[in-house]
């Protein structure tokens, strides 16, 4: 880039970033103090060892913020049980789009005291997209590698992991608020690190955008991970994938230490699994009681 | 006095390998390049690794130790020309160790063996799958030579091999792939990637090597130096100007100007430009207490132009 353009582009941003309003202004300046208090090791060009940038952190994390305050209005209930340390974050995924994996991350650095970066594992299909794959690494996510997961829990991070996967994600609306699969890759690795797992449960996520069929085998044709039909996706195009203004509340469980062997029978680890899978569903149970509505509080 | 025999000792690696050697044993090396200039005490035979003549070098040196660099990198000659050279080159030389009673040999590879996928992990270590000519095939040869050294740690336990991978050497005498790339004046990248490189510096690969050769390790090991950076970070830090092309755009240009012989670097390499290869240098560290010297910063300084 040359110089003028360079600078050009400088000022147009200092403009823009004058021109947002005060509460706008506030918000950035609360995300920047709190990416601040985050404990990360970063060598001497501001980058840690997974390529997390702080400052870039903090410029991806206002469009989240403000979803967090103003869109989602999300409450999150009970944070202070997650524990310092190493931690795993095992919650329910659903709404087409993973908006329920942005909220959590945001429910961590904006309101866990101290505040944390939740490390997401993505898909590795996340890191062949240009500019998406840079955003989610400045941001903290890894490619969900069970060697990242077991390099990231002994560094002592906090993981979040939707053991669901696309399964949960594209779920229909019928089977809202029901567990589907879960994968047990996440509990070996617990077991293998000996990391205490928060159950976390999304109470709104799951109707965020109402899902009445989803066309795997087109999908698959595609090369595609899902199509999902909503009523609308595919009509209104892309747009269409935008979830409702649902009311998000995040319920933290108590944390669960787990003794065993990470190679048991798949039948054993299954059963700490449901451990798991039950007391999920026990927030959810909670969070449908407590809410007065889809929308409100 | 000890005697260490250097393969590609005319390269920049090898000149200072051998100079720092040069002091406290007896340095000879191989190469088809002269090496005008080299130390007093330091003998260079002009040979090539598969011919007769190597093999002369070796029962009239007779060394203790032969550390072995002597490889065709860049891509200008044939893909065929630099398979055999590499791989047959190899071959020969590890016969003549074996022949000729060499105490340990030490092979410098390369942490690019592994290759670079959207899927790789960070911290990388030495029993990840060497997958690189599944999309980069021009380094075919590089991958086989390295399976060719690991298989002959276990076949001949009697000579202490090491096979090291370091990361990208950088240096203001470097010729790696990395370092060239990082002088041109305008450095293409992918454009949307973004990917962490690690670099280790020219004089703490050497010190690497010659810790190789003190502590007389076998084994397989990762030799990473004093840090990692973003691509671009590291383009911005040289002082270059990073010029991001469409991936697409970028593959289909480069193949073509590749093909023509105007652009040194292989469609294949591209993917380094998108995807991380970090490995873990722990094992080394544990074996020998490597400590790099050279910071990121002066690294990227030393390739620095000179300013007009």
């Amino acid at each position: 880039m040359s110089p003028l353009a360079d600078s050009l582009l400088t000022t147009i941003g200092d403009l823009a970033g004058a021109l947002r309003p005060l509460w706008v202004r506030r918000l950035q300046d609360q995300i920047n103090s709190r990416v601040d208090r985050v404990p990360t090791l970063l060598n001497e060009f501001g980058f840690d060892d997974y390529g997390l940038s702080p400052e870039w952190l903090k410029r991806i994390m206002l469009p989240s913020a403000l979803l967090y305050r103003h869109y989602f209005r999300v409450e999150a209930i009970d944070i202070g049980r997650v524990p310092t340390g190493r931690v795993l974050l095992i919650a329910n995924h659903a709404g087409q789009l993973p908006f329920d994996g942005m909220m959590l991350a945001a429910a961590m650095l904006l309101e866990a005291e101290p505040p944390r970066v939740a490390r997401a594992m993505a898909e590795y299909w996340v890191s062949e997209l240009p500019f998406v794959s840079v955003a989610a690494a400045r941001s903290g996510a890894l490619v969900g590698t069970p060697r990242n997961c077991v390099s990231c829990l002994e560094a002592g991070e906090c993981v979040m992991v939707f053991p669901e996967g696309v399964r949960g994600m594209n779920k229909l609306f019928r089977d809202r608020y029901r567990l589907q699969r879960f994968g047990l890759g996440f509990m070996r690795l617990a077991l293998e690190t000996r990391t205490p797992i928060v159950p976390v449960s999304i109470v709104g996520s799951e109707e965020q955008q109402p899902g009445l069929a989803n066309l795997t085998r087109t999908a698959h044709l595609l090369g595609m991970p899902a199509l999902p039909i909503t009523p609308t996706f595919p009509l209104l195009g892309p747009i269409g994938l935008l979830p409702l203004p649902v009311k998000y509340r995040i319920y933290f469980g108590e944390p669960l230490l787990f003794e065993g062997d990470s190679s048991e029978d798949d039948a054993q680890i299954e059963e700490k699994v449901d451990v798991v899978k039950a007391a999920i569903v026990a927030g959810f149970e909670r969070g449908l009681e407590e809410r007065g509505g889809i929308f409100s509080d | 006095m000890e005697k260490i025999l250097i393969t590609g000792i005319a390269g920049p690696i090898g000149r200072l390998l051998a100079t720092r050697l040069a002091s406290s044993t007896d340095v000879c090396g191989v190469d088809v390049e002269p090496w005008r200039g080299a130390n007093i005490g330091v003998r260079v035979h002009r040979v090539d690794l598969r011919k007769r003549r190597f093999e002369d070098v070796m029962r009239t040196e007779r060394p203790d130790a032969v550390v072995h660099m002597g490889f065709m990198r860049r891509f200008q000659s044939s893909e065929r020309m630099r398979h055999d050279v590499n791989v047959r080159g190899t071959k020969q030389l590890l016969d003549q160790c074996v022949k000729y009673g060499v105490g340990r040999l030490v092979v410098v590879s390369s942490s690019a063996v592994y290759g670079a996928f959207a899927e790789n992990p960070y911290g990388i270590d030495e029993e990840f799958p060497l997958s690189a000519s599944r999309t980069y095939p021009e380094i075919r040869d590089q991958v086989e030579v390295d399976t060719l050294a690991g298989a002959f740690i276990w076949q001949h336990p009697e000579i202490s091999t090491a096979v090291l991978r370091p990361v990208h050497a950088l240096g203001p005498t470097a010729r790696s792939m990395m370092s060239s790339y990082l002088r041109l004046p305008r450095v293409p990248t992918v454009m949307g990637f973004d990917p962490i490189v690690q670099f280790i510096a020219e004089e703490d690969l050497v010190d690497a090597i010659v810790l190789t050769l003190r502590h007389r390790l076998r084994g397989i090991f990762n030799v990473v130096g004093s840090g990692q950076a973003p691509l671009h970070t590291a383009i911005a830090a040289v002082g270059a100007i990073a010029w991001p092309i469409p991936g697409p755009l970028f593959e289909l240009i480069g193949r073509r100007l590749f093909e023509r012989g105007i652009w040194g670097y292989p469609p294949g390499a591209i993917d380094y430009l998108r995807y991380p290869v970090c490995v873990s240098g722990r094992r080394f560290v544990e074996a020998t207490g490597h400590v790099p010297k050279v910071s990121l910063r002066e690294m990227f300084r030393s390739l620095r132009r000179r300013t007009k």
